[in-house]
Formats: structure tokens, sequence, C-alpha cells
């Protein structure tokens, strides 16, 4: 069982290899940018599964995408800082954040409903301080990256290659933190919180430390992927990258791929960001929007019946064909 | 004087919150659900009021009597179809449901009528009243939300139907025992609900130009007014509803358009972890 729900080795390899060579074999670019969405997306819907699969339903994730990749741009417009040096200011200003408003929430108590709106606040109030702040952010016209053509040292790549394996990186470290995670003594600790916060404490659980630790690690990765989606489109906005819409992508993209495993929350974002990048080539912006009804209706089906999402319910149902078939053949001398 | 107005404003748009308000405090009480797609129901029934006036040129009231018959139907569709199957399902995934009608309806809505601001155009007179400017549309809201409420009072306190709902509202189970099928309460809350929203786009209907973004921040204010007045508190709600509408006009008078919502989420953000029970709430059970 284990080796399946983690995919067998070789076949990982594979895929490995063919993410690798994938950018040189000459495919039409528009391939590359929509792989590099999906590695962004994926990295950061995998990030919010680190918290969601405890049942901690997190609606911030595009807040702490908008601050580092805010932070990063507006050091480079403004100051001139070169992005590799910004991005640091970004993340630390992202772990700041999400642990004051992880340690307020879990210290106070704040689970369910009450978590989740009140990350739905935390995103709003993000999202109308950068609109606010019209003077240097351009408001709700989005900030425009200064654009150098090619320029390394910061970060500005006219090549799509430097992008798509950087998203390939981080898309790799969202999933071996993920394990790294799944692997460690604080999941057994968030499992037994997330089943019942009094009793885990009273048997020594530092509650907090657990909950705000893992939310922290959550925004950071988020955070990453804004730095790399704002160098790669060059462009940010903030109701289409923060507010709440965005937020809830990510939730969707994770709940539609199966938000209790580790590679669910990928699959989710490559069917949601393939299919849009699709529907919005072929049948232009128009239709995008009726692509989004569709979801919507295809998610509260899911939500009703699928609840552990496309994969999750997969393998769920492998793992108990495999158990009768091993109960059937114990039975049977 | 112009500070004054702004006051004055504040207590005009805190008298339609309390409205929008009981709404989801009726929702969480008796369901216990976030009543999630609020905002966008109002939205949906402000652009159908636009269209039948405006493209079908039908009369207001009989466009706002429709839009009113639409929002029921939607909730009690809603009902039938997302929020039942899912009662008893964890908080979440019928929270996540709630909100992917969100994505449905203003993608609809951006499909059909575009991302353009629409409003029916009939402006009424501003009222000067020694210096004091009080926009007449703004007014007829206020006093046709205070008249909804008592109405709604009336209802929750004189009716048998009424008093089933606040019994549902205070214990599921005992309610149950008494002989009220919580199914067919449900049903009816979220009707009522609906009918709140419809009124509430009827007289916005004359106040803002409508887009489909609209929604969300007044189910995020609402929400706000629920949880400063107490989940379940109905009298709390409207002190709270009245604080939230002149904080919010004073403080973006002051400074900048967005200070007002700024300021109301701040004071949400500490009251909620501060005091969840609410400013003027008991403390409500777990």
């Amino acid at each position: 069982m284990k080796r399946l729900a983690n995919l067998p080795t070789g076949l990982l390899l594979f895929i490995l290899l063919l993410a690798i060579i994938f950018p040189f074999v000459g495919l039409p670019l528009y391939f590359t940018h929509t792989i590099i969405l999906i590695f962004i997306w994926g990295a950061v819907t995998t990030a919010w599964s680190y918290m969601g699969r405890f049942w901690m339903i997190s609606l911030c994730h595009g807040a702490w995408v908008g601050i580092a990749a805010y932070t990063t741009v507006l050091l480079f417009n403004f100051y001139h800082l070169s992005p590799w040096i910004g991005l640091w200011l970004g993340l630390l200003a992202v772990a700041i954040a999400a642990g004051v408003i992880g340690y307020a929430c879990f210290r106070f108590g704040l689970v369910g409903h009450y978590f989740a709106v009140t990350t739905l606040v935390v995103t709003e109030l993000v999202a109308l301080v950068i609109i606010a702040f019209r003077d240097i952010t351009d408001g709700r016209l989005g900030i425009t990256v200064k654009p150098l053509r090619t320029a390394p040292l910061y970060f500005q790549f006219e090549s799509k290659v430097p992008f798509y394996f950087m998203a390939l990186g981080l898309l790799l470290l969202s999933l071996y933190i993920w394990r790294k995670i799944d692997q460690s003594k604080m999941k057994k600790a968030l499992t037994a919180i997330d089943e019942d916060e009094v009793a885990a404490a009273s048997i020594g659980i530092n509650v907090v430390r657990n909950k705000t630790t893992v939310a922290v690690i959550s925004a950071v990765i988020a955070g990453m992927g804004g730095v790399i989606y704002a160098q790669y489109i060059m462009y940010l906005n903030p109701v289409t990258t923060v507010a709440i819409g965005a937020s809830l992508a990510y939730v969707f993209m994770a709940i539609l791929g199966g938000m209790f495993t580790m590679w669910g929350p990928l699959i989710g974002a490559i069917i949601i960001t393939g299919l849009e990048e699709y529907i919005r080539v072929t049948f232009g912006t128009v239709l995008m929007g009726w692509a989004w009804v569709c979801y919507g209706f295809i998610i509260i089906v899911m939500i009703i019946f699928l609840p552990k999402g496309l994969y999750g319910t997969l393998i769920e149902t492998l793992h108990k064909r495999r158990m009768q078939k091993a109960a059937r053949e114990s039975a049977t001398p | 004087m112009a500070l004054l107005s702004a006051i004055i404003g504040g207590i005009l748009f805190g008298g339609s919150l309390a409205l929008l308000a009981y709404g989801l405090n009726l929702a969480f009480g008796v369901l216990n659900i976030i009543h999630f797609f609020y905002g966008q129901g109002i939205m949906l029934g402000l652009y159908l009021i636009f269209t039948l006036t405006v493209w079908f040129d039908v009369p207001l009231i009989v466009s706002c009597l429709v839009a009113v018959a639409v929002i029921v139907a939607l909730h009690v569709v809603v009902h039938l179809g997302v929020i039942q199957p899912l009662l008893k399902a964890p908080l979440i995934n019928q929270f996540l449901a709630l909100a992917s009608i969100i994505i449905i309806l203003e993608n609809s809505a951006m499909g059909v009528w575009g991302a353009t601001y629409r409003g029916v155009p009939i402006t009424l007179p501003v009222l000067n009243i020694y210096e004091l400017y009080i926009r007449t549309s703004n007014l007829i809201a206020f006093i046709g939300s205070l008249i909804v409420i008592g109405l709604l009072y009336l209802f929750l306190n004189k009716t048998y139907t009424g008093l089933a709902i606040r019994a549902t509202a205070q214990d599921r189970e005992m309610a149950s025992i008494m002989g009220i099928k919580p199914r067919r309460i449900y049903l009816i809350t979220l009707a009522l609900v609906g009918v709140l929203a419809g009124i509430a786009a009827a007289f916005y209907a004359l106040v803002y130009a409508v887009h489909p973004h609209w929604g969300g921040t007044f189910t995020l204010m609402a929400f706000v007014t629920v949880v400063l007045g107490g989940l379940g508190n109905l009298s709390g709600g409207f002190l709270a509803a009245l604080i939230i509408g002149v904080v919010m006009m004073v403080a973006s008078f002051l400074t900048i358009p967005e200070g007002g919502p700024i300021a109301v989420y701040l004071i949400f953000l500490i009251v909620i972890l501060l005091r969840p029970e609410g400013l003027l709430g008991v403390r409500a059970r777990a």
C-alpha cells in the first residue's frame, strides 16, 4: 500500500526525467508556459494542503502570494534592489505576517468556520491595503515589473527555461516538505489536535506552536510561488492574484485533486490550470467565465459525493480492493 | 458639517446593513451554516431589477417583486441541492460548497451582463437640511429596512412558524421532540433569508450600481456585523450595524475610500480574537 500511495519510484524518476527534458524537445512555447503555471500553482496548492489536510482551512494564501510578490517587485521598482535579495525580505514579511496571524488565531482557539472567515478577512485587508496605496502600487490597475530584458542578476530572463526549472524546483521542494511533514512528529501532533484539541493539549502537545509552525511553512512556500510568478509574468494585480477569488482557487484545486494526499493538490492544479489555459486559448476569455461556472458545479458535486477528491478517492478504492484481495487470499488456505 | 453628513450617511448605511446581518444571523443560528453567497444573491437581484426596468421597461415595483421571487427561488434550490445533502458533513465542506456558488453566480453575471457597472438610471433628489446632505434613496432604504426588521421581529415572536424557527435555533433536538420538523424549518428559514436578501436588493437598486464582484464586500460586512453583535443575538446585531456603518463612513470620509472597509476589518480582527462572543453578546453556546 505504501508504495502505491507514493507512486513507484521508477515511474517517479521517469516523470522527473520527462519534466527535465521537456523544455528542450521543441514543443510550442505555449506548452512550456502552461506547465510553468501548473508548477507554480501546484506548489502553492501543495503548500495550502499542509494546513488543509488537518482541517485548517486557510483562505489567505492569496494574501501570502501577494505580500511576497509585491514586496519583491516594489523593492525592485523603487530602490532597484535585485529580486534575489528582495525575495528574502518578501518571504520574511510573509513569515512574520503568517506567524502573527496564525499565532493570534490559534492562541485564541479559532477553528472551523471562524478560522476560515478570519483568514478571508485578512486576505481582503491585504488586497485593500495594496489598492489603497495606489501611488506606489497602481491600485486596481496592477503593477508591472520594470523590464530589463535578460538580466540574471535581477531575476529577469527572456527565455522561459530558467523559470521552468525554478518552478519545477519549487514544486519538488513543496512535495518534499509535504513528505517531511508527513513523516515528522508534527504530523502526529497535528492529527491529534485535529481530532480533539483539548485532549491533545492535555497530553502535553503544544497546540499553538505546532499549528503556527505549519502555517508559517505553508505561507513561505506560497510566498515563493508568488515571487516566481511575479518575475515570470512581470505583472501583479491585487484583485486577481490576491483577493478572495485567488485564495479560493487554491482551495478548489486542492479539493478537486484530493487534499489529504501528496499528489492530490498537484493533480488538481494540473486539471484546473490546464483546462483554464486550454479554454482561454481555444475559446477566448468570454467562455472562460462559463468554464468557471462549470468548475463551481463540479466542485459542489465533488464535495457532496467525493469529499476526498479525484486522486484521494482513487487511492482509497485501490487500497480497499487490495485489502479485500488480501483478506480473500488469507481466508482460502 | 461634512463630518456630520458622513455620520448620518453611516447611520443610514447601518440600517440596511442590519437587515443584511439579520439574514446571515438567521441562517447561522438555525442551520449552523455560514451563508457565504448572500451578497452574490443580492447582486443577482440588482442585475434582475436593472434588466427588467432598463431593458424591458417593466415598472420598478414589479421588477423588484420579481427579483425577490427569483432570489427566494435561488435560496430554495440551493437549500435542496447543496445545503440539505451536506447538513451532516463537516462544517468546512458546507462552507466550500457555498463558496463555489459565489464562483458560479459571479461568473454567470460576468458572462451575461459583462464587467461594466449597471445601475437603474433613476436619481432621487438629495435633501438639504441646513447644509446636511441626505440622499433620499438612502433614507428610503433606511426606513424600509427598519420596517422590515420590525415585521421580522413580529414574525419571529408572534407566529407559530416564527416561534418554531427560534425554537430550532435554540435547541435542535428539543425542538424536534416538541413536534417541530427541522427539515421543514430549515427550508422555511432559508426561504426567509432569501426574502430578506430580495428586499435588500430592492432597497439597494436605487443606491448602488452593480458589477459582478459587487457582492463579496457586502457578505463580509454583514458577517462582521453578525460577529460584532454576537452570533444569534438579534438586537446586538442592530447596534453593531449602526456602529459599523458610522465607522465605515467616517473613516472613508477622513482618509481614502478604502479606509472605511480597512477600519471595519481591523476592528473585526480585534473583536474576533479577544471577544468572539461579540461586543454586546453573552458568551455563545459551544
